[in-house]
């Protein structure tokens, strides 16, 4: 089911690319049903998920390289089941919004769907070359879809994108072989495979390394502050379809990396740095707060609240128990739905005024009183007001920060600062809402029409999910909880040096 | 027992949804009666509430709490979707259906002018559906979802005509305020977790006691935090700005939210949570002092203002400022029992002043008001009675309650001489305030002779003779009211005692204040111009509001700005963006320089290969 999952996208992208000459028609049809049955797929697997225990279920497995004992294994758990069902609908969104894309728009569906479909395996990988190979995967569209069909300073924007994520993930490389080696000393056995990896216990002061390798691979694709200069100059250069992905789902599989690595293959430098990390995420989401209160574009304020934001679900990762990396998992859906619905607010916003400036328009709700209304709900969502999703998230990380056993003494003073990025999210969100929606109209274009169905059924998804999980936040946290406490208690059963008490994953 | 009450939350949410959605496609006549009918039903329904209460053991009117759903279920915290029907909740739900449906039925004349009729009842029927919830939730998160859904629901209502730039300001103002409230809220929530490993009520106010001794740091803090919250929803200083500018909105979205019901919510919380703070004598008295302080600072502020809703909006941070001062010196009930007769009153005062403005096509100043009194003979009496309850004239319904509060900041337990002085001072400047605003509006001659004045519709002048009703005559509640929310606050019923010249001097200085009214604005302008040139300091920091949204601005506002600036300036694009391109640029320069090696001549790359090997055979060989 997995596989299916993720090959179909891919085998679509591929078809798209290499067959050259179909109607538009015919290629818009096809990179939707590829997505729509990935995505149905994905609803499946949710739905057949049994939750009660919180192990790999789905898993498909063959040999791939039997030299190195590399395998084909995919697998998905509570956690990345949504991460799966969350891309997949990103998916629909971004083909659907790629719709009215003028140029070679063939090429860019196609480059779409590729990216959809390695970020779709980073998700469900249980093989550490795999994963890398899907890591890699879904870098290189991105690579051309930026720098073909951006604005701006695009290239520089994507090449410095693509070289930053490249250094982290050749440490990763390396990390991932290294991990491998280490279980070849103990036990004769070679192997990627990550559940047995994980069982591994790694020399404390190899651990220092290895995390450091694969933590700086994945907070730079979150990214954690201050790691996240490349953030605003992509997100601002790209195209809205893209966007929709690269925000909603590329940035959640740095997250997801912590948590399927980091966190149960290192459990002694994890605690070690929690607090540090602790520090760069909270520092992170004051950090974007901050400087999005001062921005006046549009994309590049919703560009740094997403560093605020992120920042929350890194921190609820790291403050060790399960309810915070459960609304962690949360968080990474809610902001999937948020961010990307900002996203293409903001690029329905610009298609209309020509400007994403603040300054320069403003009294929009006169023209677009559909608009105004589900901007006015993802606003809301977004600046964490209680009931609706975007806070039930923030909610179980701060509480859990709060009781932190690792984070102790520190824990008050980052919930503090994520309560000031908290108020200046609602200064920032409402600045962009009011100043684009409200007061007086003039200045605007005679012709300017309220959002039409296509547009609708962008946003309307996304109003519904804000809502329902904020009224319902068990149907994800009953699935999540199992894993996260599996991930979270991952015995260590291989290697054990002779002194150790045994006690592994806390 | 009471899974009707369902109801008063789904009724109003109902209306929202369905007026949000079809309002533009039905008349205005439907949309009207929508928004009114589902808070009408709503409040018959809180009576079958209050009559069940009535009838069960007293004992038994505690702790029923309604269980919808499992709202999340982990292994460490878990939450109901659930509500408490207990006296306290039905008490405010009373007032919030209550007064809220009156409130409905005047917006119906009110509003009627207005294209966007139907989302204003929409508005209106989701700060009910929100204020309900506030009230009715049975643990801290859903309180907190009440408490910033009410929030919103004025932030929308504040802001109701989009087009004006000031509302817009007005209502961002409000909203941050009311979030930095909520933060606070959402701390105590954690503490409360933390300690007590629930957020219900029930569990925490059952386990209080045991758990803390009096004044311990973790209670002081989880009252404080909460407190913040509070503060900021009710207004008292120092975060109680936004609501002046609040007047921004329409004036059916102040007399219910901002004097009836929503900015009472800080007083419910701390009568909500009074185990705790029954735990925390030192936040009692910082609840007392900041209450009496606030009641004194507005009636200052309120004295000297020419609008009409704002001078208002004064006195109502100044009366919560005394129902602040009843809950700090320990007196729950008669702290909730002025927030009654304020919610008639005050909605009262305001629905009043809509009615005159109403008529005067939309304006506000009172200094071109004057001589109302014979055009609009209703609003005339009916302002007249609620002015008389607001300064605690006796045996009007303000007088029973204001009166209690007065005499229990001394004789409380809690209370003391400096309370009771500062309280009755404050007293002498609402019967100051009130009355001159009542004679610039009423009494004298018109001074804008082109505008011709007329008495409100039916359906806005018969709430008004309901609410005036009240105000006269719900002073004799307030026995019954102590006893009836006795069981919630520990089976507690306060009485103070009688001093008749504490009485007579609190009576005597409420009057003063009134003659003084009379003394500088219906005897001529002379005294007037004197006392404001005497005064002149004073007036002056009184009418610009003691300088606070000065202060706040040079001191955050601009700060926050200025810093994030200098964040993106500094810290992002020279700091972090510079050093990565810098490291960046310095491996291209290595590289370039390395690529002299590559010079494209075999010979070289043969010497290369060779030295290599020969490098490797020496490792090899000798190590």
């Amino acid at each position: 089911m997995l596989s299916l999952i993720v090959f179909i996208p891919l085998l679509a992208g591929l078809f798209l690319m290499l067959k050259r000459g179909l109607e538009l028609e015919k290629v818009i049809k096809l990179a939707y049903g590829a997505v729509a049955t990935a995505f149905v797929l994905s609803l499946f697997a949710l739905v057949g998920y049994d939750f009660h225990h919180g192990e790999m279920q789905y898993v498909d497995s063959f040999v791939w390289v039997p030299l190195l004992n590399i395998t084909y294994t995919v697998g998905a758990d509570g956690i990345s089941l949504w991460l799966v069902a969350l891309t997949a609908f990103l998916g629909i969104l971004a083909i659907n919004s790629a719709r009215t894309q003028k140029q070679n728009p063939q090429q860019f569906l196609a480059l779409i769907l590729m990216m959809l479909a390695g970020t779709l395996g980073v998700f469900v990988a249980l093989d550490t070359i795999l994963f890398y190979v899907f890591w890699e995967l879904m870098l290189v569209p991105t690579y051309f879809l930026i720098g073909m069909w951006g604005e701006g300073k695009r290239i520089y924007a994507t090449t410095k994108f693509v070289l930053y994520t490249l250094v982290g993930s050749l440490l990763m490389l390396v990390a991932i072989v290294w991990i491998t080696v280490i279980h070849y000393d103990a036990t004769q056995v070679l192997t990627f495979d990550i559940q047995t990896l994980v069982q591994t216990h790694i020399p404390s002061e190899v651990q220092l390394f290895l995390f450091g390798f694969f933590f700086l691979a994945f907070a730079i694709k979150v990214p954690i502050f201050p790691f996240h200069s490349w953030l605003p100059h992509t997100y601002v250069a790209c195209p809205i379809p893209v966007l929709v992905l690269l925000t909603g789902a590329m940035s959640k599989t740095g997250a997801y990396g912590l948590i399927r690595f980091c966190l149960p293959l290192f459990p002694e430098a994890v605690s070690d740095f929690s607090l540090i990390i602790g520090a760069m995420a909270a520092g992170g989401i004051v950090y974007g707060a901050w400087i999005a209160v001062a921005q006046r574009d549009i994309k590049a304020l919703v560009a740094y609240s997403s560093i605020s934001h992120l920042g929350f679900i890194v921190l609820g990762i790291f403050s060790g128990n399960n309810q915070g990396m459960s609304g962690s998992v949360l968080q990474m859906v809610n902001h999937g739905i948020i961010a990307s619905a900002l996203f293409l607010i903001v690029g329905m916003l610009e298609e209309r005024v020509g400007t994403r400036d603040l300054d320069r328009f403003c009294g929009l709700k006169g023209r677009m009183p559909m608009l105004y209304a589900m901007f006015m709900l993802i606003t809301l969502a977004a600046l964490g007001l209680p009931g609706l999703n975007g806070f039930v998230g923030e909610f179980l990380i701060l509480m859990a920060v709060w009781t932190s056993p690792v984070l102790g003494e520190m824990a008050f003073i980052y919930v503090l600062m994520a309560g000031l990025a908290i108020v200046f999210a609602s200064v920032y969100m409402l600045y962009m809402f009011q100043g684009a929606m409200q007061e007086s109209t003039i200045k605007l274009p005679k012709d300017m029409t309220d959002i039409d169905r296509r547009e609708q059924g962008l946003l309307i998804p996304a109003c519904i999910l804000v809502v329902f999980l904020g009224l319902f936040p068990a149907v994800v946290i009953d699935r999540v909880e199992p894993a996260v406490k599996h991930v979270l208690h991952t015995e260590k059963t291989v290697n054990l040096p002779a002194h150790s008490d045994g006690h592994g994953g806390h | 027992m009471y899974p009707h009450a369902w109801l008063i939350l789904i009724l109003p949410m109902l209306g929202f949804i369905f007026l949000s959605w079809y309002g533009k496609r039905v008349s205005k006549t439907v949309a009207g009666f929508i928004g009114c009918a589902t808070i009408g039903v709503a409040f018959l329904i809180t009576l079958t509430l209050l009559a069940g209460l009535l009838i069960s053991d007293p004992a038994e009117r505690v702790g029923n709490v309604q269980v919808a759903y499992s709202w999340l279920n982990m292994q460490t915290f878990h939450l109901d979707l659930a509500i408490l029907v207990d006296p306290l909740s039905v008490f405010m739900l009373l007032v919030i259906t209550g007064v809220g449906f009156l409130i409905h039925v005047y917006s119906v004349g009110y509003m009627s002018e207005d294209p966007e009729y139907a989302r204003f009842f929409s508005y209106m029927n989701f700060f009910i559906f929100s204020m309900s919830l506030l009230v009715l939730a049975a643990d801290f998160f859903f309180l907190i979802v009440g408490w910033a859904m009410v929030g919103l629901a004025s932030y929308l209502l504040i802001g109701f005509w989009t087009h004006k730039t000031s509302a817009v300001l007005a209502a961002r103002k409000a909203f941050v305020m009311n979030v930095i409230g909520d933060v606070g809220m959402v701390i105590a929530a954690f503490m409360i977790y933390d300690h007590f490993g629930s957020i219900s009520y029930a569990e925490v106010f059952s386990a209080a006691p045991a758990k803390f001794m009096a004044n311990d740091v973790d209670i002081l803090l989880i009252t404080l935090f909460l407190l913040v919250g509070a503060f900021a929803k009710s207004a008292q200083i120092p975060l109680h700005t936004w609501l002046p500018d609040a007047m921004e909105g329409p004036t059916p979205v102040s007399a219910l939210i901002h004097a009836a019901t929503m900015v009472t919510a800080g007083v419910y919380l701390i009568a909500r949570c009074n185990v705790l703070y029954m735990l925390a004598p030192y936040t009692l008295f910082l609840i007392a002092s900041v209450g009496v302080l606030t009641a004194l600072f507005a009636g200052a502020m309120g004295m000297v203002q020419y609008d009409i809703k704002r001078v208002i909006a004064y006195s109502t941070m100044s009366q919560l400022g005394y129902m602040f001062l009843a809950v700090g010196v320990g007196v729950f009930s008669v702290g909730m029992f002025h927030l009654m007769t304020h919610a008639f009153f005050k909605a009262l005062l305001f629905l009043g002043a809509g009615s005159v403005i109403h008529s005067l096509h939309e304006e506000q100043d009172i200094r071109k008001m004057g001589g109302l009194a014979r055009p609009m003979p209703i609003t005339f009496a009916t302002f007249l009675i609620a002015s008389l309850a607001l300064t605690a004239f006796p045996l009007t319904a303000g007088f029973y309650s204001k009166d209690a509060i007065i005499m229990h900041s001394y004789f409380s337990e809690y209370g003391n001489f400096v309370f009771w002085g500062l309280a009755l001072l404050g007293a002498g400047m609402t019967g100051f305030y009130t009355f001159r605003l009542f004679f610039y509006t009423f009494l004298g001659k018109s001074r804008s002779p082109e505008a011709h004045p007329h008495e409100s519709p039916w359906v806005m002048v018969v709430p008004l003779m309901i609410l005036a009703f009240l105000s006269l005559f719900a002073g004799h509640l307030a026995g019954w009211v102590n006893e009836f929310l006795a069981p919630v606050f520990g089976g507690h019923v306060p009485h103070a005692p009688h001093d008749s010249i504490m009485e007579a001097t609190a009576i005597t200085v409420s009057l003063l204040g009134i003659v003084s009214a009379i003394g500088l604005y219906l005897t001529g302008k002379n005294q007037l111009e004197f006392v404001k040139t005497v005064g002149a300091p004073l007036y002056d920091l009184m009418l610009n509001k003691f300088y606070i949204d000065e202060l706040y601005n040079f001191f955050i506002t601009k700060p926050m700005r200025v810093i994030g600036k200098f964040f993106e300036q500094r810290a992002e694009r020279e700091g972090i963006d510079f050093a990565i391109d810098m490291v960046g640029d310095q491996v291209r320069e290595v590289s370039r320089q390395i690529s002299v090696l590559q010079s494209g001549k075999v010979r070289w790359y043969a010497f290369n290969t060779v030295a290599g090997l020969i490098l490797v055979l020496v490792f090899v060989i000798f190590l």
